[in-house]
Order: structure tokens, then sequence, then C-alpha cells
């Protein structure tokens, strides 16, 4: 419609200039804090408790929290602080597991369906529809039905409800990418569609999926711990997050059960959103 | 149009059933990863009360002797017939099972589906209209949405409402406040995905060049967004609505099972602890129809609603 | 025009008119905008009478467009401050409260928009959005709303009055468009329109019915008119008042004939000396003046170590000669077609085009939106396959090559493309991109590289630090010359360029036009050249085709197409070009308006 393309459109058409990089914010920094904090927990959680999660002092049952026990005690006299601390490891790394699976096979698919197009992106998109026809959390629990009631599988099973995501958002990052003029550019200067793939559309496509792993890193947690609460992850006396929640109210009399594991839920999932919504800002 | 409107409907429906039937078999397979002698060992135990005739009947029924795909062939073609076999934990017919369940489940969806609309519609709104101070306030609030698990949501209010301001009780889910709450539980969620595309689009669409025109000719920012921003902001949701849809199946699970109604959700749990796989099967399946005969409505709506849609072009996409 | 002021001709602020006069309809004094602490518009002032027209010219970041919208109170109190004096028709209007300016809006203050095709509501009928204008007027009568409507649409020169009402924006050229929105903005009868670049997203010729009608319409009606645009020549020809804006100051303001002929100020000659239409021999000497030794024989060197060129003869016959009668053609295209399935239609996009280059000179291709001339070069470079017909590269057919044919040829057929911002990668420093082509097609060691980049990045006038850099971090002329060095790395025999300054502001275009120039002499390059500015043409074109949907119309050398134009539409693009009827300027051929069909033929061109 419009013969010449005025500047000012184009300007904002291509990538925008470098914004000025004010330094991270305060709440982006206070949420890697707590990232850290859960990591550590996850890696080396006896330096940060001297309690067992296991086993307990029968003669300090539900115990409100004090200085001695952070989080207070349990129904066995459990130091629920510990239970929460040893908990981290398998509620953040099925979370990561989950979303490694999701990148990567997901990634793959987009990948493979935006660039090639055709049928395979055709058939490839049935199968990405399929996965998306099965609402989430449902495809979960059947999956996790079907391997065992394991905390692993339930990792496995949020990966798998994730796939169709990344899929989707890879292959829209990749067409995008694929019809730069600079793309087509590589090709008048003698390079090939692989070239193209691996050094023009990758580099570019990457970021927004990047953003997404992280938002997906949140969402995993909150599906594990989820299935954990419905008793389909590792069974007691392991101590994922979820199933703390859930062992936790039926002692009304204590509600520091339920609210010490659901707190750090939240304070690190909402750690994980506010990170993921500082690297899309900053793009 | 009608001619390239009928065609378009065609390839998609056509598309529809495609999915339909391979979610189907995903979950069959998926599901039958289960070794056949587990099933026909959790049968022959003495607790579930059948007779050794009655595990006859149901292993030639659901062909558990026979090689899987056999299996997949017997239960995709009663599928098909509307035909959704028996329960292995209670024998009844699936068809009954859900059909008890469903009522509870879909007055409950219904009404967490309204109330995350109007959240959301509050929350874009605000965010695009309050003094900057509470705009900035409103916009993190889906954020924060989605970082509490909705299990700690259904506890909390349960802890507030039920145990100490006694609104309800939970020994009677099916009372009108209970319902009430239960959809809160299960909207919260759901509205927060929506509540950041309409916010997204309202900021999208108000820097328009059309919005900028509107002004010029003298349009109070009320009628702007009434007129000209509202239906365009609004159409990007229309396509959301099928993952609505999913995100308030999933969530039932949990928040049937917290609130200790009787729906879909329950009979899921029920499901899943009992190794029951008819039931498993037909709930998943069943809830794939209804996410692509929704995803279906939606973009057969999005052409009539949005001129700019070149229903030839929507066909090959 | 502005009340000749006897205390000297501009200064830039025109405080208090004896009293003896009417108040202006608009008068502006130190207007000041400011984006956060960050200052756009600095202390600005002008007048313009009823009636009459002012126009503020400046490049993309003299804050021109945010005067606009500050004088019509349309930018976020919360993301620019504005401060000053507008005064409308003697009353002060910053200080209003918002609804009571509002009143204004539209009804004394009209607003025509620079993008049409994204200035009214995509989702709903342009007939709806009519009523929105016509309820300014008071009407609250539908029926007769839609009789007022109607008319207007009529007097702006829309052929179907009732289609259009009832159509949605999309449907709609951006030739149209733009009258309607003149239309529904004139409807009201406002005192004063503020027209922001109202022609830069049309064709030229489209841009001059619409700055007629417009003209037209502000005579019948009595409009005053605040034009805003880039484009020295439009302004001289359609304001009485010239403001030259840079960087949000003040440059130089006064009449339009007189800025226009002799400015006074630097910046203002510059503008003047940029554009076009006025100095169609811009390049010549640099075109055909002796190629500089040294740079030559580095070429030429290395070009006899690469791969042999394809016709055989090597690279010394390269000097621009005048003439050469048996200099063979580099590019033959002998009538060539393709067409498209778009929307179940068949489209014509080239439709048996043919022309020649010689080697060592530049072939233009001109022709507004759907003229095919993009498609035409895409063809060249086989980005697509035509139909029928013959391309000739260096005397080989690239008719049906596969991959590895077509490959050979790109390396000596190089593409700069339109926009800068879009053609390079952002993740990739400019060094690699630039040594691209290099890597790509396997030339010479890493170190040879290395050197050959420098020398391109050197040729395009860059610094040798600009390597390490980011796209993002250049300028769009900067990132030009990246593109420019980028095809010329590989010692192309041909490069075609593709509007390559269309992106770029007047000033930085001469500085690319003048380094193509420079570059042609210098390595004997064969330019392909596309554009829809045909005053551009003439500056840096030997030879033209001038096409329209799909077909050549005109085809010749540069002074016979534009002294002698045998076809219509070539007097009607001729016609077209701003500056070139009035006002003291040099002689562009192209006789004006006295072919009075002309005007029709173009308009049913829309």
């Amino acid at each position: 419609m419009s013969a010449d393309l005025n500047f000012a459109r184009l300007r904002s058409a291509g990538t925008a200039t470098l914004r000025s990089r004010a330094g991270i914010p305060p709440t982006v920094l206070v949420s890697f804090l707590v990232i850290l904090l859960v990591v550590l927990w996850s890696l080396f959680p006896s330096l940060f408790t001297g309690y067992s999660p296991v086993n307990g002092d029968t003669g300090s049952k539900l115990d409100a929290p004090s200085l001695q026990h952070w989080f207070g005690t349990d129904y066995l006299g459990r130091d629920q602080y510990a239970r929460v601390v040893y908990g981290t490891a398998s509620s953040v790394t099925s979370a990561l597991v989950a979303v490694a699976i999701g990148l990567v096979v997901g990634s793959a698919i987009g990948l493979a369906s935006g660039f090639r197009g055709g049928w395979l992106d055709a058939t490839l998109g049935r199968f990405v529809d399929v996965l998306l026809a099965i609402p989430g959390f449902l495809l979960a629990v059947v999956i996790v039905s079907s391997l065992g009631f394991q905390t692993i599988n339930a990792a496995i099973a949020t990966g798998v409800s994730a796939v169709a995501v990344f899929a989707r958002l890879m292959r829209a990052e990749v067409i995008r990418v694929r019809r730069s003029a600079f793309v087509e550019a590589s090709y008048l200067e003698g390079g090939n569609r692989l070239q193209a793939l691996l050094t023009h559309v990758l580099p570019n496509a990457y970021r927004s999926v990047l953003v997404l792993a992280v938002l997906q890193f949140g969402t995993s947690i909150l599906v594990i711990a989820s299935l954990a609460f419905l008793g389909y992850g590792d069974p007691p006396p392991s101590s994922d997050w979820g199933l703390l929640v859930a062992s936790g109210k039926t002692y009304v009399t204590a509600p520091w059960l339920v609210y010490a594991p659901a707190l750090v839920i939240v304070a690190t999932v909402l750690s994980i959103n506010r990170i993921s919504r500082w690297l899309r800002n900053s793009k | 149009m009608t001619s390239g409107y009928g065609r378009f409907a065609l390839a998609r429906a056509g598309q529809a059933a495609v999915v339909v039937l391979l979610a189907y078999v995903l979950t069959f397979l998926v599901i039958s990863v289960l070794p056949g002698d587990a099933i026909t060992n959790s049968l022959r135990d003495p607790q579930s009360g059948l007779s050794e005739a009655d595990i006859q009947r149901i292993v030639e029924f659901y062909g558990l002797d026979q090689p899987v795909l056999v299996q997949l062939a017997l239960s995709l073609g009663r599928f098909l017939t509307g035909e959704l076999g028996f329960s292995l934990q209670s024998n009844l017919p699936v068809s009954q099972i859900v059909g008890d369940a469903l009522p509870s489940t879909l007055t409950l969806a219904t009404m967490a589906l309204a109330i995350a609309v109007v959240f959301a519609v509050a929350i874009a709104y605000g965010a695009h209209y309050a003094p900057p101070r509470w705009a900035g306030i409103l916009r993190s609030i889906p954020s924060f949405f989605l970082s509490v698990p909705n299990f700690v949501i259904g506890l909390v209010l349960i802890e507030l409402f039920a145990f100490r301001l006694h609104s309800f009780t939970t020994t009677d889910p099916n009372s009108a406040t209970a319902t009430l709450f239960a959809a809160v539980t299960l909207a919260i969620p759901v509205s927060a995905p929506l509540a950041e595309v309409l916010i997204a689009s309202l900021d999208h669409e108000s820097r328009q060049e059309y919005a900028l025109v509107a002004r010029s000719r003298g349009l109070a920012e009320a009628q702007l967004f009434a007129r000209h921003l509202v239906k365009p902001s609004a159409l990007p949701s229309v396509a959301m609505v099928a993952l609505i849809v999913g995100e308030l199946l999933g969530g039932s699970v949990i928040t049937e099972t917290i609130f200790g109604r009787d729906g879909i959700g329950t009979v899921v749990q029920k499901a899943v602890t009992g190794e029951d796989q008819p039931v498993l099967q037909a709930v998943v399946s069943l809830s794939a129809v209804v996410f692509v005969a929704v995803n279906l409505a939606a973009d057969l709506l999005t052409p009539l609603l949005d001129p700019r849609v070149n229903v030839r072009e929507a066909a090959n996409a | 025009m502005s009340a000749p002021n006897p205390g000297g001709p501009t200064t830039g602020k025109d405080t208090t008119v004896p009293e003896t006069k009417p108040s202006p309809l608009l008068g502006v004094e130190g207007l000041h905008v400011a984006y956060g602490d960050r200052k756009v518009v600095h202390d600005l002032g002008f007048t313009l009478a009823r009636g009459g027209s002012l126009a503020l010219i400046g490049e993309s970041g003299s804050g021109k467009s945010t005067i606009a919208k500050a004088v019509l109170r349309l930018l976020q109190p919360a993301e620019a401050s504005v401060g000053g004096s507008v005064r409308l028709a003697g009353t002060e209007v910053l200080s209003l409260p918002e609804r009571q300016f509002r009143a204004l809006r539209g009804r004394q203050l009209g607003f025509i928009p620079q993008d049409p095709g994204s200035a009214l509501n995509p989702v709903r009928s342009i007939g709806t959005q009519a009523h929105e204008a016509a309820a300014l007027t008071g009407e609250r009568d539908a029926a007769v709303r839609r009789r007022i409507i109607l008319e207007v649409f009529e007097q702006v020169g829309l052929p179907d009055p009732v289609r259009v009402y009832d159509s949605y924006p999309h449907q709609l050229s951006g030739g149209m468009l733009q009258r309607v929105l003149i239309a529904l903005t004139v409807l009201p009868r406002p005192s004063l329109i503020v027209a922001d670049e109202p022609t830069s997203a049309l064709d030229v010729t489209v841009q001059k019915l619409i700055l007629d009608l417009l003209g037209d319409l502000r005579k019948e009606l009595d409009i005053g008119l605040l034009l805003i645009t880039h484009d020295l020549a439009i302004a001289a020809e359609r304001a009485d008042t010239l403001v030259v804006l840079k960087d949000g100051a003040v440059q130089e303001q006064g009449p339009a004939a007189q800025v226009f002929a002799a400015p006074r100020t630097d910046y203002a000659r510059n503008l003047q000396a940029d554009v076009p239409a006025l100095n169609p021999d811009r390049y010549r000497s640099q075109r055909t003046g002796a190629p500089q030794d040294t740079l030559q024989r580095t070429w030429q060197d290395s070009a006899s170590q690469d791969v042999a060129t394809q016709d055989g003869t090597t690279a010394d016959s390269t000097t621009a000669d005048a003439t050469t009668a048996d200099r063979p053609a580099q590019i033959a295209v002998t009538n060539v077609t393709k067409s498209f399935r778009t929307r179940g239609k068949e489209v014509r996009a080239v439709d048996g085009v043919s022309f020649a280059v010689e080697r060592g000179r530049t072939h233009a291709l001109v022709g507004e939106s759907g003229s095919g001339k993009t498609t035409a070069v895409r063809l060249l470079l086989g980005l697509e396959q035509p139909d029928s017909g013959t391309i000739t590269v260096g005397g080989h057919s690239t008719a049906g090559l596969n991959r590895a044919g077509l490959r050979d040829v790109r390396r000596h057929l190089q593409l700069v493309y339109q926009n800068p911002f879009t053609s390079l990668d952002p993740t990739w420093r400019v060094g690699r991109i630039v040594r691209e082509p290099l890597d790509r097609f396997g030339v010479g060691s890493t170190a040879e590289r290395a050197d050959r980049v420098r020398d391109a990045l050197q040729s395009v006038g860059l610094p040798d630090d600009a390597a390490d850099r980011r796209p993002a971090q250049l300028s769009g002329g900067q990132r030009q010359r990246v593109a420019i060095a980028r095809a010329l790395v590989v010692r192309p025999d041909v490069v075609v360029l593709d509007e390559p300054t269309s992106a770029l502001d007047v000033s930085v275009q001469a500085g690319i036009l003048e380094l193509l120039a420079r570059l042609q002499r210098d390595l004997g390059l064969t330019y392909v050249f596309v554009s829809h500015d045909l005053a551009l043409v003439r500056q840096v074109a030997d030879t033209v085709s001038v096409l329209r949907r799909g077909q050549v119309v005109e085809y010749g050398t540069v002074d016979q197409v534009f002294d002698r134009p045998q076809h219509p539409y070539t007097r009607a693009l001729l016609d077209a070009i701003p500056g070139t009827s009035g006002l003291a300027s040099p002689a562009v051929a192209g006789a004006p308006a006295e072919h009075s069909h002309i005007p029709k033929l173009a308009e049913a061109a829309l």
C-alpha cells in the first residue's frame, strides 16, 4: 500500500537501540538472593540446619515456631524448618528436570517445525496440538499414575506437558526470524540453510525461549507441589513441599505446618516470576 | 465469503477430529504402560469383591489378555460409539460415573470462569486507568496470582471463612457459599494469564495511531475505551478461551479435593489411586474433546468478529 | 503568514503583535517539551494567521512531531511535560482544563496523521467511525449525519462514497484512507488543521493529489494549516511560512519563498542542497571522473586473484568511459514475466519487463508501489524464478539454476537492502557481518579476510573500531554503510541497490549517495538502482526504466526520460515531484500542469 517506508516506522520495526542499562532493580536482586538460597538448600541442606527431617523428638510435638524451631515442629516432633530445607532438593531439582525436558524436546520440535515447514510442520503441529488438547495438569496426573508415584516421575510428567508450550514459542520465533532480511541476505552471501539456522536463527530466537524457561521453572515447582499435595510424589517420610502442606492441613491447631512450606513455595515462585519479567523487559 | 468460510470451517473441523482421535490414542498408550498383570492382580484381590466370572468378563471386555494395539482398537471403537466402558473399581458404567459427577464440576467451572473474567477485566481496566501508584500494584497482581499454588489458596480460604468466620462449613460442600469460595479458588490462577493478555492488549491498542486520532477528535478516555479499545483488545482473549477451559479442568482436581466436592476432579483422584484405567481414559479423552470443541468454536468465531482475518489464509495456517 | 516584524526578518520569537491586527489563529511562544529530564523542544515560537499555512520542517529527532502533538495536547502528561504558551485565537490553551480543551479538539483543531493505514480502528467500519466526526457538528439525527458524511466523502473525491462508508480500513488503499481522514477532519469545519507528515506513507503521485486536495479545501473553507514535514520541497510548495527545526530548536524561519530560495543558515542551506530535485547533477562529476589510482589498483589485483570473472574479460576495462558502443551488457533482462497467486487471484507482478545494463553504469528501476520493481530485482538475484523470459548476468543465463549455480552467480552479484535496521543480524558484530560473504564463499585465508574487512570498512568511511560494535550501536546511515561494505567485500561486479536511502534522513542520504558514486567510479561497479523517487534517480542513474503495474512504460537514458518523456505516466510522475512547480528552482524537465488529463489518469490508478 505505501510506496516508501518512512524512516520513523522503519526504525521501530528493526531492533531498538540499546537501552541504557540502569542497573538491576532491588526487587530483582532480592529475587536472585531468594533463588540462591533455595538452590543452596537443595544442594547442601545439612549446612542450614542441624535437625533431622526424618527423626523427631516426640516430646516436643506440634510446637509453635520459636527460636529453637523456626518453623515449629510437626506431629512427630520433627523440626519443620529442617523438613522444608531437606524437601527442597526434590522440589527444586525435579522442577529443573521438568523444564529441561520441556525446553530440549519442545525447542527441537519447534525448531524443526518452524524452519522446515511443510509436511514436517503439519505433522509435528498435530502432535503439539494433541499435547495441548489434554489439560496440562490432567496429563501430568495420568503420566504419574502410569509411571508410579515418585517425585521424579512427577517431574517427567510436568516436563511432557510443558513441551507443547516451548514448541509453540520456538516455532513462532523461528518463523519470525526466518523471514528477516538478514537471513535472506545470508543466502545471497553464499550461505546455506543449516548455517542460517545455527548462526542466525538460533541466536535471535533463544532469548524469548529463555524467558519462557525461567517462567516455566516457577510453574513446574507449582505443578510438582500440587502433585505432591495429592500424594502423587514421593511418599513420606520424604518432605516435598506439597506433601508437607498436605500432611499439615489435618492439624488445624498447628497452622504453621501449612503456612511455612506454603510461604516458601510462594516466595520461591514469586522470585522466579520477578526474574522472568525483568529478563523480558531488558531484552 | 460464505463458501470460503465454509471450506475453512470444514478444514478446521477435520483437524479437530484428528486431534481428538490422536489424543485418545496417546492417552491410551500412556495409561496402558501399566502392565496388564497388575490390573488382573488387583482384580483378583479378594477385597475387590468380584467373582471369578466377573473378572473373566472384564478381562474379555477390555481384551486385557491381548496385545496393546488390540486393546486400543477395542477401546477406540467403543469410544466413538459413545460407549465408555466400566469402572474397574466399582463395576459401574463409566458414563454413569461421569454423568453423576458432571453437574457439580460444571457449576463450579462456570462460576469460576465468570469470576475469573470479572477479576481479569477489573485488573486490566484498573491497571490502565487508575492513578499511577495503584496501576503499578494492579499490574503486579497477575504475577502474584500465578505464584500461589491453588491448594494454598483453597486452604487459606477455608481456614479464614469456614473455620474462623463460619461463612460456610466444609461438611456441606454444595452450599452456595461453599461453592462460591471453591469457585474463587479455581478462578484465581485462571484469571492471571487472562488479565495479563488484556493488559498487554490494552497497552498496545491505546498506543496505536487510531487511538491518537480518535483522541484528536475530542473523544474522552472513557468513550475511547468503550468504542475503540474494547473490541480489538478482547480479540486475543477469545483465542485463549480453550486454554482457560483446560486450566479450569486441571485445577478442578485439587479444588474439588480440598473442598470435598463430588465432581470430575474427585473422580479423577479416585481413579488414579485406584488405578482405574477406563475411568481415567474416559475423563481425559472427554476433556480433550471439550478442549478441542471450545478451540474450534473460538477459531470459527474469530473471522466473524475480526474483519481483518482473511479466511482463505487462515484455512492454510 | 507572519506579520512582517519591523524589528528584523526572523527572530523566532514573535511577541506582541501590534494591537490593531486581529489575534493570529495560532500563536506559539516559548514552547518547550521534555520527556522526563530530556528536553526535546527548546523555546519555540511562531504565529499562524487565519487561513494561512505554516510548515515545520525537520529531520528525525528535530521534535517536529512532538510540537504538533503538544499543540493538540495529545502528549501523555505522564510521559511529557509541556511548558510555554500556545494561544488559539487569542485564548491560552495549555492551561485549560482537559474537559474544556476537549471541546476544542476536533471542532476547532483538526489532526491528520502520518500513516493512514493505522489511523482508523481496524475492526470497525469507516461509517461508524465517521459518525464520531459528524457528531462534532452537533447534529443529533443519525440520518442527517450520514448524509453529511457522504457529502464530504464526495467532496474529497472518493469515487464511491457509499461503498467507502460500509468498508473496513484494510479494504481501502492508502490514498483513499487519507482522503477519508481529510474528510473527517474537515467535516466539523475546524479553523486549524495540524497535518503530521500527511503524505510520507503515500506514493508520489497520490501525494500530489492529496496535497492539492488539502490546498483546495483550505481555500474553500478558510482553514489554517500547520504542516509537519521532513521534505523541504513540499513545505516550500504548500506553505506560506517555513520554520526550520533541528534538535528541537528553530534554525531559521520566514516566508517560504525566501527561506527556500535564499536560506541564511548553514543548516537550511544544507537541507536545500540535499533536495534531489534541485540538484540533478550533483554526483555526475564523481561518477564520471577518473578513478582514484590506488584504490583501483588494489581492487584489480585482488580481483584477478579471485575466480575469473564470468565473461572472461579481466577487470581492466572498468574505467568509466562515457561512450562505448561495443561495451558488452553486464546484465540483460529480456521479456521476463512472473505471476503470483494471492487470495485466489493471480497477479502479474512483472509483465514482459526488459532492460540491459552496461558494465560500470547505473540503471534505475523507478515505480510506485505495486509497480513490480522489487519483484524484478528479486528475479535478477535469483530469489524468485521467472515464469518466462531470460536473465543473463555477465553473459551467463541464470534461468533454471540450482542452488550451487545460483551461489556462483551471487558471488558477483550482491544486494543492498532498503531497510538498514532489519538487514543486519542484531546479534552479530559489524566485523563479522561484513566478513560473512567471505566466510560463506570461502574466500582467502583468515588473515586475508580480516584485511579485506578492514579495507571495506575504510572504503565506506567507517572507522576501524566500528568492527567491534553491534548494529544497535550505530545510526541508520552507519548501518547502511555496513550493508554496503558487506556487499562489496566479495568484489562483486554488480550491486543491486533496493531503495538504499529511503529509510534515511535527507542529509544522511546525500552522504550515502556520494559514497556509492565514488565507489562506482573507483571500483568499476555496475549498479541496478531501485527507487520510487524520480528526482533521486536523476542524480544517480545513467539509464532508467519506468515501471507501472509490472510493465515498462518508458525506457531510455536519464536525459531522454527526463527531458523528453513519452508516456503520460512518466509525465505524471515528473509532475508530481515536489519543488518543481512554482518556486525558484533549477529547471527540472517535466512541464507542470499543462496536461489536464493527467490527474484523472493518476487518480484512476488509486
